[in-house]
């Protein structure tokens, strides 16, 4: 595990009280873990703990629903 | 002159599919007209917006030149070398978006209900598209601006009096591309599908409810004058009517859309079967609630958390909910129970985080089983059921219209 | 190639579908979906139902059965154990009434009404209620013609329209109302009927095209949607009524039942009437109909253009003229002066041209229950009407013969004052 994903995970588990680790491909948005307001959470996180900034605009739901997904993002950012 | 409201009846869908053979036959065979949509896009919006109603066309005419001269401005502003971008500007931007829909919707509501000349069907839908492009071009993410596929993407006349509302980068991909043979298939059936579909609800299941119904119930609830069955039963024909009507005429345009290799987002999504109020603003007119959340919910949000407004997130998303819904309802127009339905709404959204929260805490005394889903979904049909009379207006008719 | 056969699979069935639904609509077999049960007849022959009189199937099969049309308005409503069709079905008359007309009918809706039942009237009799309250100054009200409005009618007409005076009229009177008016190649080919001229090739072209699919249309659908609240009525009241007839019985029966349901108010009008439309308004409504006129109305030559089609199929035609309940005339003000001379105007149009069965009761609205409200006709009241309908269609009757006189359509006639009729003569 690289030091970028378990940043994000652990942003997620704090965000939503759950361990995500063990299943990486789970649908935050279907399961009811995650919704607007936390992904809104999530955008400010990883500003504030890894730096990238990302605009409302660019968070399309389809591309951010898994944390597998969400980490690919953010190393495509970085 | 002749002149038709959309998808009103068979003339109009009949000159729609002969409109649409040359350019279907032409998407078969990897090629699109930009020239031909056009033509035909003109035709029909002559159709909607012409012959007795010609001053709404003017009306058009008059808002697109307003609006796209105004976001090519702000993209104009954002393009120069040092990359401006204040807020200032931005809001001023937003503000000038808005201005012509707010005075199309505050006229009635000073002027006894009259409608002001600059309105024309579909303007708020048109708002939208233009209030979005203009966050996006804040954001960085539109980076080009291209005044005539922007008035393409603004005047696509499937969608042009109702929806569904499309996203400037979607509708631009879709647009500038042919879709494969087989792609281009699956669109067609789904897209004929999608229109015989719309026949059923708007033509027949609307009918029944909407024109042979709802007559029927609301004159007995009239004479109950007060609460009453046949109340109760305003409430849920109306729904069914709304729900029916609206659907059907979404699949009409997402039909056509498909027909013509444009895959504009569905609007309706079995909303009746939602477990709860959040669920149900995922499936109910979707691209508006979308549009909600993307560009009202979501940035209230990060502003408020990243200016820390609130100590708590909890209140931050509640006070974000209410002024969501709120804005949502005075986009309605501006009468007592649009504003009551927003209200309503935001309220319920409140209430269900409080309940979802509750819950989590609770797991374990909480059953969760089929009979629980049913209620829950029983209880969210209702409580939407109840929101729609509010936003019908039957009750401002029963309670304080002007009696005969 | 398997994209044709793609493309067959997506649209095969619409192209059926549209195939079968034009053969059907624009063929001339019926399939055998228009059979009219008995059951239809005696429920459409009492429902009121818009779509029985806008239609035209089942008025045909009805009126070629032993039903005999009845025109009128609100009145029909009106089912009490003396209404004619409660009689008529007790009695075993030889004839059941078929009821045409509902709130808001007058003499042009009933002109149209008519037009698909021409061959239906021809010879036969027919039986026919003026309402004073038509002929007021602004005549037929176009929301309510409107509503009873039926396009199939309007190609049948002009389907057969001769271009007589009594066709030019119509057109122009159908030109002036909105629904008239709306389908724009019929609105042309009315606007050359009323300047003289036939429809142009392409008119008539559309008008028989329109008129197939009208009557298609009018074969399947028109037997749906009747509704049967009125049947059971009629059979409730039935049950009210002794086993045999007897005129003095019944009589004394309908003053029994008037003074039973009428016991809200001085005015002998019926308490559901009473509850529901005037408790309200009663205070308002004192000497509100002072300045009312029904002697110069538009009316007058909307109704001639029902005359000349019964004198063109020589139907013979009973008239009702009911009164106004002299109770309720007395409170508002009404001028019985007024209606006695429109009903000289009226009886003169009738006369002059031969239409001399006529049952005046313009003069019986002070009689003691004799109406159910205010100007409907109710229990004593249906009973003088039987007592002339009765004879008049169970019995032989000699062939009436009718001179039309084409001045009743012209503008003087509407607006001539009763006083002097002598001018006109």
């Amino acid at each position: 595990m690289n030091e970028t994903q378990s940043t994000v995970l652990s942003i997620l588990q704090d965000l939503t009280g759950e361990d995500v680790s063990s299943n990486m491909d789970t649908n935050l948005f279907d399961e009811g873990i995650l919704d607007s307001m936390g992904s809104v959470q999530l955008l400010l996180e990883l500003q504030n703990q890894l730096g990238i900034e990302v605009p409302v605009s660019e968070f399309e739901r389809s591309e951010w629903d898994t944390p597998a997904k969400i980490v690919a993002k953010v190393e495509s950012m970085q | 002159m002749m002149s038709f409201d959309p998808y009103g009846n068979p003339t109009y869908f009949i000159l729609l599919f002969v409109a649409l053979l040359p350019l279907m036959i032409g998407l078969l065979y990897g090629r699109r007209s930009h020239i031909y949509e056009s033509v035909i896009s003109f035709v029909f919006l002559m159709l909607t917006f012409g012959g007795i109603k010609w001053h709404t066309g003017i009306a058009l005419i008059i808002y697109l030149i307003y609006q796209i001269t105004l976001v090519w401005l702000y993209s104009r502003y954002r393009q120069r070398p040092d990359t401006p971008n204040k807020g200032w500007i931005f809001v001023v931007s937003v503000i000038l978006a808005i201005i012509p829909l707010a005075v199309v919707k505050i006229t009635p509501a000073v002027h006894h209900g009259a409608s002001s000349i600059i309105g024309f069907l579909g303007i708020s839908y048109l708002t939208f598209k233009v209030v979005q492009t203009i966050m996006e071009t804040r954001d960085g993410t539109i980076k080009e601006f291209h005044p005539i596929l922007f008035g393409q993407f603004l005047l696509f006349f499937p969608t042009i009096s109702s929806g569904p509302i499309d996203r400037y980068r979607r509708f631009i991909k879709d647009y500038d591309s042919v879709p494969t043979r087989t792609k281009y298939l699956e669109l067609v059936e789904k897209g004929v599908r999608y229109i015989f579909l719309g026949f059923f609800y708007k033509f027949i299941l609307a009918y029944i409810f909407g024109t042979v119904m709802l007559p029927t119930v609301e004159h007995a609830a009239l004479q109950a004058h007060g609460l009453s069955w046949a109340l109760l039963g305003v409430m849920y024909t109306y729904s069914m009517d709304l729900f029916f009507d609206f659907a059907g005429y979404s699949l009409f345009a997402v039909g056509v859309s498909y027909l013509m290799g444009i895959e504009t987002p569905m609007n309706f999504n079995q909303p009746f079967k939602s477990k709860n109020i959040k669920d149900f603003w995922n499936r109910w007119h979707m691209t508006l609630s979308f549009w909600f959340r993307d560009f009202i919910y979501m940035r209230l949000v990060f502003f408020m958390m990243k200016h820390k407004v609130f100590k708590s997130r909890i209140t931050t998303a509640n006070v974000c909910y209410v002024i969501n819904m709120l804005i949502m309802g005075f986009w309605h127009g501006e009468t007592w129970y649009y504003i009551a339905y927003g209200l309503f709404h935001g309220l319920a959204m409140v209430v269900n985080d409080a309940w979802l929260r509750y819950k989590k805490k609770h797991q374990a005394q909480i059953p969760h089983n089929k009979f629980t889903e049913g209620f829950a979904i029983f209880l969210t049909f209702n409580v939407v059921c109840l929101s729609f009379l509010l936003f019908s207006g039957f009750l401002d008719t029963m309670f304080f219209a002007a009696r005969p | 190639m398997r994209v044709s056969k793609r493309l067959f699979k997506i649209f095969g069935p619409i192209l059926v579908a549209a195939i079968l639904l034009l053969a059907v609509l624009l063929s001339p077999f019926s399939f055998g979906l228009n059979h009219v049960s008995k059951t239809t007849e005696e429920t459409a022959a009492v429902s009121l139902s818009p779509n029985v009189l806008k239609g035209r199937l089942v008025k045909r099969q009805a009126l070629s059965d032993n039903y005999v049309p009845f025109f009128g308005s609100s009145e029909w409503s009106r089912f009490d154990p003396m209404h004619p069709s409660v009689l008529a079905a007790k009695y075993h008359r030889n004839y059941r009434p078929f009821l045409l007309g509902a709130r808001g009918t007058q003499s042009l809706t009933q002109y149209f009404a008519m037009q698909s039942v021409k061959k239906q009237l021809t010879n036969k009799k027919a039986v026919f209620v003026i309402s004073p309250q038509w002929f007021v100054p602004k005549g037929t009200r176009t929301d309510a013609f409107g509503y009873y409005y039926s396009p199939l009618q309007t190609t049948d007409w002009l389907q057969t329209e001769k271009n007589t005076a009594m066709d030019r009229y119509a057109a122009k009177r159908l030109l002036q109302m909105p629904s008239g008016s709306s389908d724009k190649v019929l609105a042309g080919a009315l606007a050359r009927v009323a300047a003289g001229f036939k429809p142009t090739s392409a008119q008539r072209a559309y008008i028989n095209y329109k008129a197939r699919v009208l009557g298609s249309e009018d074969e399947f659908f028109s037997k749906f949607g009747i509704a049967g609240k009125n049947l059971k009525t009629v059979k409730h009241q039935e049950t009210f009524l002794p086993t045999t007839y007897n005129y003095n019985a019944l009589d004394e029966l309908g003053g029994k039942i008037g003074k039973e349901q009428t016991t809200s108010n001085d005015l002998e009008i019926s308490n559901k009437f009473w509850r529901t439309q005037l408790r309200r308004n009663y205070k308002r409504l004192k000497d509100s109909q002072t300045h009312l006129n029904y002697t110069k109305s538009p009316e007058f030559a909307d109704f001639q253009l029902v005359l000349n089609q019964f004198a063109k199929n020589n139907t013979n035609v009973m008239f009702i003229i009911p009164p106004i309940n002299q109770r309720w005339a007395n409170y508002t003000g009404l001028s019985m002066e007024m209606i006695k001379q429109f009903d000289t105007k009226i009886r003169y149009q009738l006369e002059s041209q031969g239409f001399t069965n006529i049952c005046d009761l313009s003069q019986n609205g002070d009689e003691d229950y004799f109406m159910t409200d205010t100007i409907h006709l109710g229990w004593r009241g249906w009973l003088a009407v039987d007592q002339k309908v009765d004879p008049f269609l169970s019995k032989k009757q000699t062939t009436p013969t009718y001179k039309i006189n084409t001045q009743f359509y012209t503008k003087k006639w509407q607006q001539l004052d009763p006083n002097d009729l002598n001018e006109f003569k």
